[in-house]
C-alpha cells in the first residue's frame, strides 16, 4: 500500500514538471529565446515571474492570430530593445562579444607558435667558441 | 615594432576592460523614451475608491496631448521601493494637479492588497488595475516601480527604474511643462 502511495506521489511530481497544458511547446521555443525583463540570467520559458507568465500569454495569443516567430521576437524588441534577445545582434557594441573570441584565440594560436616554433640551429663555430671556453681552466 | 604592436593591443583590450568595467548594468535602456515615441495606449478598470471621480474604465488616450502625464506602475508586494516613492507621488500630485495627470498602475497584483496599499498612503491620484501586468510589457517595462513622464504632447520622455525622489520628479516635471 505504500509503495504505491510513493508511486503515486512519484507519478503525480513527474506529471507537474515540463510545461502546463495550456501552452504549446512552439509557445516555450519562442520564450526561450527571449530574457525575462526582471530575473537575472533566466528565459521568457523558465521563470515564474508574472511578466514572464505574461510574455508566454502573449507569445500564445500572436501564434493564435498566426504571427510568424520573427514578427512576435519584433514585437518584443520594439518595446524592449535587442536587449531582450537571449542572441545579441551581430552588430553594434554587442558586435565584440562575437569577434573578441575569435580575436583571442587567434592571438593565442600566434603565442603558442611563437613559443613553440622550431629554433634555428646556432652556427657551428659559436659553439666550437663556446666548448672551447668551457674547457679553459677558470681565471 | 613587434613589441609596440603588441602594447598596443594590450592598452586597447585594456580601454576596452576599463570601458565595460564602467558601464552601468542597471541601466536598463527605454526604446519609448530614447525615441520618444507616443505613449502606448490602453483601457483599464478604475480601482473601486476613484470610480466615482474617474468612471469605471481609464483610457489613457483620452488625456493625453492635453498635459503632461505622470505614468507610475506599482504593486503592494513592491517592499520597500514602493512604499518609498508613494508619499512623494502623493505629495507632487497635490501640487501639480492643475497642470499634470498623475496616474497609478497597480500590476501584477491582488485587489485586496492594491486597496490597502491605497488606503495606507491616502492616494487621492487615479489608480487602474492591470493584474496580468500587459500594459507593463507594452510599456517596455522591467519590475516595478517605474515610472514613465509623458510630455504634453503624448510621447514618453522619461523612464525611471526604481522608487523616484521628490527631487528628481520635481526636475522632469520642470522639463515636460511648457
Amino acid at each position: 500500500m505504500r509503495w504505491l502511495a510513493l508511486l503515486f506521489l512519484f507519478l503525480s511530481a513527474w506529471a507537474q514538471s515540463g510545461p502546463p497544458p495550456d501552452l504549446s511547446p512552439e509557445v516555450f521555443a519562442i520564450a526561450r529565446e527571449l530574457r525575462c525583463p526582471v530575473c537575472q540570467g533566466e528565459s521568457a520559458a523558465e521563470s515564474n515571474a508574472g511578466v514572464a507568465v505574461e510574455m508566454r500569454r502573449i507569445i500564445a495569443e500572436m501564434l493564435q492570430q498566426g504571427k510568424t516567430e520573427a514578427e512576435i521576437k519584433a514585437f518584443f524588441v520594439d518595446r524592449y530593445g535587442d536587449w531582450i534577445l537571449y542572441e545579441p545582434p551581430r552588430r553594434g557594441a554587442t558586435l565584440w562579444v562575437w569577434v573578441l573570441p575569435l580575436v583571442g584565440l587567434f592571438l593565442l594560436g600566434l603565442g603558442l607558435f611563437a613559443y613553440f616554433r622550431p629554433k634555428r640551429p646556432l652556427p657551428p663555430e659559436l659553439l666550437e667558441e663556446a666548448e672551447r671556453r668551457l674547457k679553459e681552466p677558470p681565471a | 615594432m613587434r613589441t609596440w604592436l603588441w602594447v598596443l593591443l594590450l592598452l586597447f583590450l585594456g580601454g576596452l576592460f576599463l570601458w565595460g568595467m564602467q558601464r552601468n548594468p542597471r541601466e536598463l535602456p527605454s526604446v519609448l523614451a530614447r525615441e520618444r515615441r507616443p505613449a502606448p495606449d490602453f483601457t483599464l478598470p478604475v480601482l473601486p475608491p476613484y470610480r466615482e471621480a474617474w468612471g469605471e474604465t481609464f483610457r489613457l488616450s483620452q488625456h493625453l496631448g492635453k498635459r503632461p502625464v505622470v505614468l507610475n506602475f506599482w504593486a503592494s508586494w513592491c517592499y520597500p521601493a514602493c512604499y518609498e516613492e508613494a508619499p512623494v507621488l502623493e505629495a507632487l500630485w497635490r501640487r501639480y494637479r492643475d497642470r499634470v495627470l498623475f496616474l497609478g498602475v497597480n500590476t501584477q497584483d491582488q485587489e485586496p492588497g492594491a486597496l490597502r496599499f491605497v488606503a495606507q498612503f491616502g492616494l487621492t491620484f487615479p489608480q487602474v488595475f492591470d493584474p496580468r501586468g500587459r500594459v507593463g510589457v507594452d510599456y517596455g517595462m522591467y519590475g516595478v516601480p517605474e515610472t514613465f513622464v509623458i510630455d504634453a504632447q503624448g510621447r514618453v520622455m522619461v523612464r525611471h527604474a526604481g522608487a523616484i525622489d521628490q527631487a528628481t520628479l520635481e526636475k522632469y516635471l520642470a522639463e515636460a511643462l511648457p
